[in-house]
């Protein structure tokens, strides 16, 4: 009796450390908040310390719920509306307006508050847009998709620098001229042929598929130039990110584990639950023995630090660049190749500085621009001139491996991305977030067969016609894997 | 009966006992301090670190600090700064070239990883001089010798060309206006703008004198060609006409004139509506050629002379002066055979002398042999022995200024009279690759680039035009031979400018980058009438039968393996086993088992199963070898010695590679007395074969004669194997203990081996090693049967005794007979076998592996699992071919076996698709599946089948004859898929059941009169 009470006991533990796991696993991190935080309210607050604006930690104690949605969407209004309690506000922070953040939804404040407050928020997406002119925005458009090629806002590239040209010239005359400058000068245009002579005679594309519509924009864009959605002063934000760590949970299970242990062994009189716990322990370091030894040299998450800080996230994911543009040998070769420097070049002839997607402080912009310099520095490039430098001795890039495969296991890329038609994300995972490249999958050999017993062949491919004919004939086969057609056999990895 | 005497140990303790017993009581001296390093028992048991401790202590540091080595290593990664276009890293591509180094010639395909050549290749799309010897395909290795000279030299000191050029041009100048000699020394060249080059720098020093000098001369070939037909070439020959060849002494499926005969010649040794052809060889060694002769007879190179006279008289029915040989009977029948042939017969000889190569030129004439070809002669031997003879004697007289010297090693090859001769010179300029014997002794040496590196275009033959181009960026400051020559005579003109300038005369209006890409071009030959100048035979017999015979004669001979001797520090080559005597890393001197015994020199085998033989010194004309090991060869003619040239060389080597003894100062004397002296000593051979008969087991080759073949049915020439089931005869699919399994689907391999055309001349070997980073084990392990060959080409003598004499003698079955069928015969027949892992169906090695290291393929292969592998070697003691090879050290990067897997360089050759197994690791011959996989993958990227014949392993693809043939015999139209129902084809050991997926061929003798 005495046996099976205890054996309830213990059953019952049980029953609250998996409870306990469980909230473990669901609890979410702040996220949103805290990036609507940064990309919103960092540029003017910090959490702890007051910068432009007064610091916030604890401002939802200080103040009603309410009252800051309303501040936060427009103070000037509530100022204006006779709230006392926001004129405080207004007097106390030196008479300096706070920028009123319309767009921010009440469920945005919510996060960000909450974020504020130290609290785990559910995840969600938001756009985080500046407030631009949507017209000036139409023209960056334009401009990136056309007038990017030869020419930047602030710096000569083919063609001049483009900022405050409506300033210089008349606007219309720069209509006629983007439309088609050659009609222009031929015209006897007597400004354009002045143009063309300044800039080498080099003549300039005709754009005659733009509207004027498009023209305005354009010009209005050129006028603004890039409007950084924030303006950043203070970089050093390091907004002491109150990542709720729950790792005590799992410390909390672990200590009270070995007090059940201890308790089992040395208190409890019971040899029954003793050989019991006996087992458990045994059962518990093998595993956690095999487990660890099975780990020695899987390098999953490796993530050395990289000659240059290269962003797959900037390329891939931002600029959407396909992996295969830089990685091209991987459809033709054995390896996916790290791309020689000359194809950097084929974009970072033009694009000499980081402009980042809006959230980047000023410090990262200046960053990543000093990262693209390292690319000239190999190849000999020089940016101001804008053409290479004669007789340069390049200096080669020692990148980092960071898929390292044992010289005994044979893998090669074209099979599984020519012939299997395989995503490049399916084996090294959402690169296009990745800042750092890591390796994603554990690349073991049990990694690799578990999709070589599921993936089943494209029979499209005229190799495998006469194959599937065959099974088919034969077996009745239809669907065929990797693994039937021996991509399980030792020898077609391991020579 | 017990004893009573007492035993000292020595005189002291009889003399003064109580020394030795005080001795014997304290053995140390002074007292070991136990207590000091220990401390009391009460310290000790105090004290808070106990032994039991510190043991833990150490356990756990040592546990903790190989977990902490598990971490993986950093690998960088570099690529390029701007890729050239064509270039995919980790796909290779192909260039064609041509290997011409003085002695090889060859159109090949250089096989380029990322910028290195790792292989090379024949070029097939080249339709002549399109087969690549062991040396053309281990030439690659060459090039990344770590032995190479890194920079110019003036007098053993480093220089740059600038100052190397003002100082040379110099003294050129001056003793060209002085009126001195200059002496350019080469090698064959046979290229039109080396050639050209040479003219002009003649120009510009008037004085100039070309002479080429071939180390293993043919110069008697071409003076008789000269002499009959007015151009100093070599004939040529198309040996896939022959219907009967007699040779005489001539090693042409081999290195004979050049090499290159051995694949038209084999087309013919494949019975074809009842048809083959007939070959008989006369010879002293025994030879590549001679083992693969239907009939060969022993003479020695005096009566080899007389041989030739006596088959020009019985051919021509003439009467000249002449000897008698041992062998005239069958050089009447071989006359008959010849005449009977209608034209389509041919008489060969390697003889030495002008008089022999006339008789030979007036046979063939007289046969209307259409073999021969005289007009499309071959430009590959070029060296006037009597010019190097006369620049011997002047550089001995001091008249020679300067010497160049390139592609050639004089100072090795012609010993001392070259050296003395050397320092009379002004100004010696050496051209070479190494710091070799030449190189050493030069005033300067200019370092020229490998042929994979350099600029080039050879005429092989007259019509035949190949290109050279680099395959990879010149590793080391150097020049080639011709820009240097260029800029000397004021020319600044890069070569490949120049070669693209000239090669407008020859290529007939083709395009140069056209002819760049395939490799060579071929254009026609003016068929001028070809004149025939009156030749005084009676006076050529006369002469050649005045030959005195010696007691014992010499007779020097080159190998497979290093050939002249150009690439000893060739680590492959060295490692090659001769085909003939299976002995690598050594020359030795051959000797028939009668002269052996009348010498008392002797071979036996030591406790390790390695071979040892006694050592002799050599004397012919005065001249001395010593401590020669002596070899004992069946099939050696009574009364005469081989020698191998090429080995002994000491300068600008590897230690390990200089092996041998230098046989040059022999090198032109085929066929003078010899004297053999027995000195002390002993020799250790590296011997991968000690087994020369079939003891009986014909089942593991086999063979048959023209006759028995067309005449009889299968079963009594190729039985299959029967077993008794149930009391019936069935075969072996009915007897099988095994399950069988459906390997109708997808791929399955077969690899053929023909062995009627197999002529051993292992550049399988080479290729195996080249495609698969097979280690160079080095001497002494091999002597110890650790030779890592994944393919070994098995060498068998015919025994006298037979199992019907041993019946009738009563022997049989007795140790008597086995001893009796161990030895071979004198002159015995020979048969080779290469054998390589059979990928058998059912192979017992797989089934002893505990750990599933090997295991079958889908496709028949039967696969390794380096990293799997736990070094158990079940699975070599179950396997019934002894294919499988055990790594017993980590080879590579381990200076117990400095060779190329050694040093940086000389790993640059390894094939990145492969990779170099460790330490304690089974290997094995994989079927080059990593090329069957590159062949799949190549098809399914494409969208196709495969197509018929792409299938490809590294020995096929080398094979010179095209002896061996691989393909999917799940496909109806391969070849292979028919060789599977040939009547000639078997399996090795087929009766015990392992089903290989590698097939055999019988040979066929042809034994028609």
């Amino acid at each position: 009796m005495n046996q099976f009470k205890s054996f309830q006991q213990l059953v019952k533990l049980s029953l609250v450390f998996f409870i306990v796991f469980t909230v473990n696993i669901f609890s979410q991190d702040a996220a949103n908040g805290k990036k609507l935080f940064k990309s919103n309210c960092a540029a003017c607050h910090k959490l702890d310390k007051k910068l432009v604006g007064p610091a916030l930690k604890g401002i939802t104690e200080k103040r009603d719920k309410e009252w800051l949605h309303k501040w936060i969407k427009d103070n000037q209004a509530l100022i204006k509306s006779g709230d006392a309690l926001a004129k405080q506000v207004f007097e106390e922070n030196n008479k300096m307006p706070m920028t009123p953040f319309p767009q921010l939804s009440d469920k945005d404040i919510d996060d960000i508050l909450a974020y504020v407050e130290g609290k785990g928020v559910k995840k969600q997406t938001t756009a985080t847009t500046g407030t631009v002119n949507p017209l000036v925005k139409k023209g960056k458009k334009i401009f990136k998709t056309n007038c990017a090629a030869c020419h930047k806002l602030d710096k000569k590239l083919v063609g001049p620098a483009l900022k405050g040209i409506t300033e210089k010239r008349d606007h219309e005359w720069l209509k006629k001229w983007i439309k088609d400058n050659n009609a222009l000068r031929q015209s006897g245009d007597k400004l354009a042929q002045q143009v063309f002579e300044e800039n080498g005679k080099l003549p300039m594309t005709p754009f005659p598929q733009l509207s004027d519509e498009d023209l305005e924009a354009l010009l209005a864009y050129m006028k603004v130039g890039d409007v950084k959605p924030v303006v950043k002063q203070n970089t050093g934000a390091q907004t002491s990110s109150k990542k709720v760590s729950t790792a005590w949970m799992s410390w909390v299970v672990v200590f009270a584990l070995l007090l059940l242990f201890i308790y089992l062994l040395f208190i409890n009189k019971n040899t029954f639950l003793k050989i019991m716990a006996i087992i458990a322990i045994i059962l518990i370091g093998t595993y956690i023995l095999f487990d660890s030894l099975m780990g020695i040299d899987v390098n999953q998450g490796y993530q050395p630090i990289q000659p240059i800080a290269f962003s797959h996230k900037v390329h891939a994911g931002d600029n959407k660049i396909d992996c295969q543009y830089c990685h091209s040998s991987a459809k033709h070769s054995r390896t996916s190749g790290v791309p020689s420097a000359n194809v950097c070049m084929n974009c970072h002839k033009s694009i000499s500085e980081y402009t980042g997607n809006g959230t980047e402080t000023e410090e990262e912009l200046q960053f990543y621009t000093k990262e693209i310099q390292k690319i000239y520095d190999a190849v000999g490039w020089d940016p101001e001139n804008v053409k290479y430098i004669e007789n340069y001795d390049t200096k080669p890039i020692v990148w980092t491996r960071v898929h390292n495969l044992a010289d005994f296991a044979y893998y090669n890329h074209s099979q599984h991305v020519t012939v299997a038609g395989l995503q490049c994300q399916q084996c090294h995972g959402p690169v296009e977030t990745f800042d750092d490249m890591k390796q994603f999958s554990p690349l073991t050999m049990g990694w690799c067969l578990d999709c070589h017993k599921t993936k089943e062949l494209n029979f499209d491919n005229k190799y495998y016609e006469k194959i599937h004919k065959q099974l088919s004939e034969k077996y009745g086969v239809e669907k065929v894997t990797v693994a039937d057609m021996g991509g399980k056999e030792c020898g077609k990895c391991h020579y | 009966m017990a004893s009573n005497k007492k035993y000292w140990t020595s005189v002291v303790e009889l003399k003064d006992s109580s020394i030795v017993e005080k001795l014997s009581k304290s053995e140390f001296q002074e007292e070991i301090p136990v207590d000091e390093f220990l401390g009391d028992k009460d310290s000790l048991e105090k004290s808070a670190t106990t032994r039991r401790d510190f043991l833990k202590y150490v356990g756990f540091t040592t546990a903790a600090a190989s977990l902490a080595a598990c971490e993986g290593p950093v690998i960088k990664t570099i690529p390029y700064v701007i890729k050239p276009d064509n270039v995919i890293p980790g796909v290779a591509d192909y260039y064609a070239s041509v290997i011409a180094d003085g002695y090889d010639f060859a159109n090949v395909l250089v096989k380029v990883r990322d910028g290195r050549p790792i292989k090379i290749q024949p070029n097939k799309d080249v339709k002549k001089h399109n087969t690549t010897n062991a040396r053309v395909l281990a030439s690659v290795l060459s090039l990344y010798d770590n032995n190479r000279l890194r920079h110019p030299l003036e007098n053993g000191k480093q220089t740059d060309f600038k100052s190397l050029d003002a100082k040379v041009v110099a003294k050129l100048n001056e003793i060209n206006a002085n009126g001195g000699k200059i002496i350019i020394l080469t090698g064959t060249l046979a290229s039109p703008s080396a050639e050209k080059v040479i003219a002009d720098f003649k120009a510009k020093y008037p004085t100039t004198e070309h002479v080429v000098y071939d180390a293993v001369s043919e110069s008697a070939a071409l003076d008789a060609f000269e002499q009959t037909y007015g151009e100093r070439a070599l004939p040529n020959y198309d040996f896939s006409k022959t219907e009967v060849v007699v040779s005489v002494g001539a090693d042409f499926q081999a290195d004979w004139q050049g090499g290159g005969f051995a694949n038209d010649f084999a087309k013919t040794r494949v019975p074809k509506n009842g048809k083959m052809s007939k070959h008989i060889q006369f010879e002293s060694n025994l030879s590549l050629t001679g083992a693969n002769a239907d009939k060969r007879y022993a003479l020695k190179p005096s009566e080899q002379k007389f041989a030739l006279i006596n088959l020009y008289n019985a051919v021509t029915g003439a009467n000249l002066p002449s000897k008698k040989t041992p062998q005239d009977a069958a050089i009447k029948k071989a006359a008959q055979a010849l005449k009977a042939a209608n034209g389509n017969a041919v008489v060969v000889t390697g003889i030495q002398d002008k008089n022999a190569q006339l008789l030979a030129l007036a046979i063939n004439s007289y046969l209307q042999s259409n073999v021969i070809d005289v007009v499309n002669t071959k430009n590959i031997r070029q060296g006037n022995d009597a010019k190097v003879a006369q620049l011997l004697k002047d550089m001995k007289a001091g008249k020679v200024d300067a010497i160049i010297t390139h592609q050639v090693n004089p100072v090795y090859t012609l010993g001392k009279d070259f050296t003395d001769g050397l320092k009379k010179t002004k100004l010696s300029v050496a051209f070479a690759l190494a710091n070799d014997e030449t190189a050493k002794n030069a005033q300067f040496v200019q370092t020229v680039p490998h042929a994979l590196e350099s600029w080039g275009d050879v005429s092989i033959e007259k019509g035949q035009y190949s290109l050279m181009q680099p395959t990879i960026n010149k590793l080391f400051t150097s020049r080639q031979f011709e820009e240097a020559l260029l800029s000397w005579s004021g020319n600044n003109v890069k070569y490949y400018d120049y070669i693209k300038a000239n090669s407008t005369n020859y290529l007939n209006g083709k395009s140069f980058n056209k002819a760049l890409e395939v490799g060579a071009v071929s254009v026609p030959v003016e068929n001028a009438d070809v004149k025939i100048n009156e030749i005084n035979l009676s006076e050529a017999a006369s002469s050649l039968a005045k030959t005195k015979s010696g007691k014992i004669e010499l007779a020097v001979y080159t190998k497979v393996g290093l050939g002249d001797g150009k690439q000893a520090n060739n680590p492959w080559l060295q490692e090659l086993p001769d085909p003939i005597t299976r002995t690598s890393w050594d020359n030795y001197l051959l000797l028939s088992r009668a002269d052996a015994e009348s010498l008392g020199l002797k071979n036996w085998t030591v406790d390790n199963g390695a071979l040892n033989g006694n050592l002799a010194n050599v004397t012919v004309d005065g001249v001395t070898l010593k401590d020669v090991p002596v070899y004992i060869q069946p099939g050696q003619a009574n009364g005469t010695v081989g020698i191998a040239l090429g080995y002994g060389r000491t300068e600008g080597m590897q230690k390990e590679m200089m092996v041998g003894v230098n046989a040059y100062p022999f090198a032109n004397k085929t066929g003078h007395e010899v004297k053999i002296e027995k000195v002390g000593g002993e020799h250790k051979f590296a011997c991968v074969q000690l087994q020369h008969t079939m003891m009986g087991r014909d089942e593991i080759t086999n063979e048959t004669s023209l006759s028995a073949f067309i005449n009889k049915p299968k079963e009594e020439w190729n039985p299959a194997p029967k077993f008794s089931l149930e009391h019936k005869e069935v075969s072996i699919d009915e007897a099988d203990l095994w399950e069988k399994f459906d390997d109708t689907i997808g791929h399955r391999f077969n690899l053929s081996i023909d062995l009627a055309t197999c002529t051993g001349c292992a550049a399988c070997v080479i290729a195996c090693h080249a495609e698969n980073n097979v280690p160079v084990v080095g001497k002494r392990e091999i002597r110890v049967s650790r030779d890592m060959h994944w393919l070994r080409i098995d060498r068998y003598y015919t025994s006298d005794m037979t199992e019907e004499k041993g019946k009738e003698e009563g022997i049989f079955g007795s140790g008597e007979y086995f001893n009796a069928q161990i030895q071979p015969q004198d002159q015995p027949e020979v048969s080779f076998q290469p054998v390589m892992c059979q990928h058998c169906n059912h192979a017992p090695c797989e089934s002893v592996c505990p750990v599933a290291a090997t295991s079958h393929g889908r496709q028949g292969q039967n696969q390794m699992a380096y990293n799997r592998c736990v070094g158990t070697r079940y699975c070599a003691n179950n396997c019934p071919y002894r294919v499988r090879r055990f790594n017993w050290f980590k080879y590579a990067k381990n200076s117990e076996f400095n060779f190329n897997m050694n040093n940086d360089l000389g790993r640059m050759v390894l094939n990145p698709d492969v990779v170099v197994r460790s330490r304690g690791v089974m290997e094995k011959c994989s079927m080059c599946i990593q090329m069957t996989q590159a062949t799949i993958l190549e098809a399914k990227k494409e969208n196709r089948q495969v197509n018929v014949g792409e299938f490809e392993t590294a020995c096929v693809n080398a094979c010179t004859t095209g002896a061996m043939k691989f393909g999917d015999v799940n496909n109806p139209k391969e070849e292979v898929t028919h060789l599977q129902k040939d009547d000639r084809t078997f399996k090795l050991l087929e009766f015990i059941g392992t089903k290989p997926n590698v097939l055999y061929q019988l040979k066929i003798r042809n034994d028609k009169a």
